[in-house]
């Protein structure tokens, strides 16, 4: 009642102002997370951006990904982010801010050259847009897509996140026979001890 | 006491200046755009890019005279993005959105030095790729929805990479004692 009421005042532009403040919310934060000296505000900002991000997705009648997108992103990524970012010790990067090196002009023009690439092929191009289809529960019919057509890669993306857990975990793990100055000398008493048991 | 609060208070530059004005300049330019009073007095196809790279040289411009690099860059990018995106179709704002969001992402991945803020930034274009699956599920494909599907896939890939990614931080950082990606040679041939 009240969407209907807003589209009527604003002549039906409604959804493209909302797409407009969000945008324009989700630019500082992506800036943020990229430029800011203080690396742990970064870290927080990136919740802010994936927030703003699962507001598009819902813009897109998408429930079901704005959902994933919150409790996967929001919450666990950026948690572990964090989590790293407490671990390791980030004084690094604030000695050189303000000077226009090497690496920040052609990091500059790349990306401006990517930006250009994508956004001419995106305008030159005349998508097929079918009209809009009110009424569809998507989390049925994404519910069916994974159990007929696709469920050989869903089975796949299962097992990747298995060995992907096990091999952070084997990775991360603080091996205590290697040690900081001379790990291989370790690995020869290791050698050493293991012929002559 | 008063000559205490006085001496606290930074006192403006010429700098500050210069970002506000180049933020005036630009927002004012994208009011007349999307007014269409621009389009009345020159006509021709590619007003919009000629417009942004007008903002492009102004924002370097204004870079190399010290101005705020950050207000510089976010009344860039969200003045250009609104510039080059309003008179496009709903699905192609989407599109240009997402690419705005990758070109950052592949910005911060050349440039930053830090380990962890390298992983941020890829996570940052994986969500810009998300974004183009879901835009093409919704006008393309409403019916059957395989851009949905797609971005599932993309986000158990994003967790398995962020999950291993940052093992692999932790333990050369465990090694080097640091995350300094300019450091990291372990991989030199």
């Amino acid at each position: 009642m009240t969407f209907d009421l807003l589209t009527n005042y604003t002549n039906g532009h409604f959804i493209d102002i909302i797409f407009y403040i969000i945008a324009f919310i989700s630019f500082p934060m992506a800036i943020g997370v990229i430029m800011d000296k203080v690396i742990i505000r970064s870290g927080f900002m990136l919740i802010g951006l994936f927030g703003t991000i699962c507001a598009m997705f819902l813009l897109l009648q998408a429930q079901f990904i704005a959902l994933a997108q919150l409790m996967i992103y929001a919450v666990g990524i950026t948690l572990v982010v964090v989590i790293a970012l407490m671990l390791t010790s980030p004084k690094l990067e604030s000695l050189n801010e303000l000077d226009l090196d090497d690496s920040k002009i052609s990091g500059f023009f790349l990306s401006l050259a990517v930006f250009f690439t994508l956004f001419t092929a995106i305008k030159s191009e005349s998508w097929p847009v079918r009209p809009e289809i009110s009424g569809i529960d998507s989390v049925k019919v994404i519910g069916a897509q994974l159990m007929t057509g696709y469920s050989i890669p869903f089975e796949f993306a299962s097992l990747l996140l298995l060995s992907a857990l096990i091999g952070a975990i084997m990775i991360a793990k603080h091996n205590q026979s290697v040690t900081k100055k001379s790990p291989v000398q370790t690995n020869e008493d290791n050698l050493i001890t293991s012929s002559k048991k | 006491m008063n000559d205490q609060t006085v001496a606290t208070v930074k006192p403006r530059q010429l700098s500050d200046f210069i970002g506000l004005s180049f933020t005036f300049f630009t927002s004012l330019m994208a009011i007349t755009y999307a007014t269409g009073f621009i389009e009345k007095i020159m006509n021709f196809n590619y007003l919009e890019i000629c417009l942004f790279i007008i903002i492009v040289i102004l924002g370097y411009l204004a870079c190399a005279m010290r101005a705020n690099i950050k207000t510089i860059v976010i009344a860039g990018i969200t003045m250009s993005f609104f510039i080059l995106s309003f008179h496009q179709s709903s699905l192609n704002k989407y599109l240009i959105f997402s690419a705005v969001l990758f070109s950052i992402g592949i910005y911060g991945l050349t440039v930053s030095r830090n380990a962890v803020r390298v992983l941020m930034s890829i996570e940052l274009m994986l969500n810009a790729v998300n974004i183009n699956l879901v835009a093409f599920a919704q006008y393309i494909d409403p019916i059957e929805l395989k851009g949905q599907v797609f971005a599932i896939f993309v986000l158990t890939v994003a967790a398995a990479e962020a999950a291993v990614g940052l093992a692999i931080v932790l333990s050369i950082y465990r090694f080097m004692a640091s995350v300094d990606m300019e450091r990291f040679k372990l991989l030199r041939w």
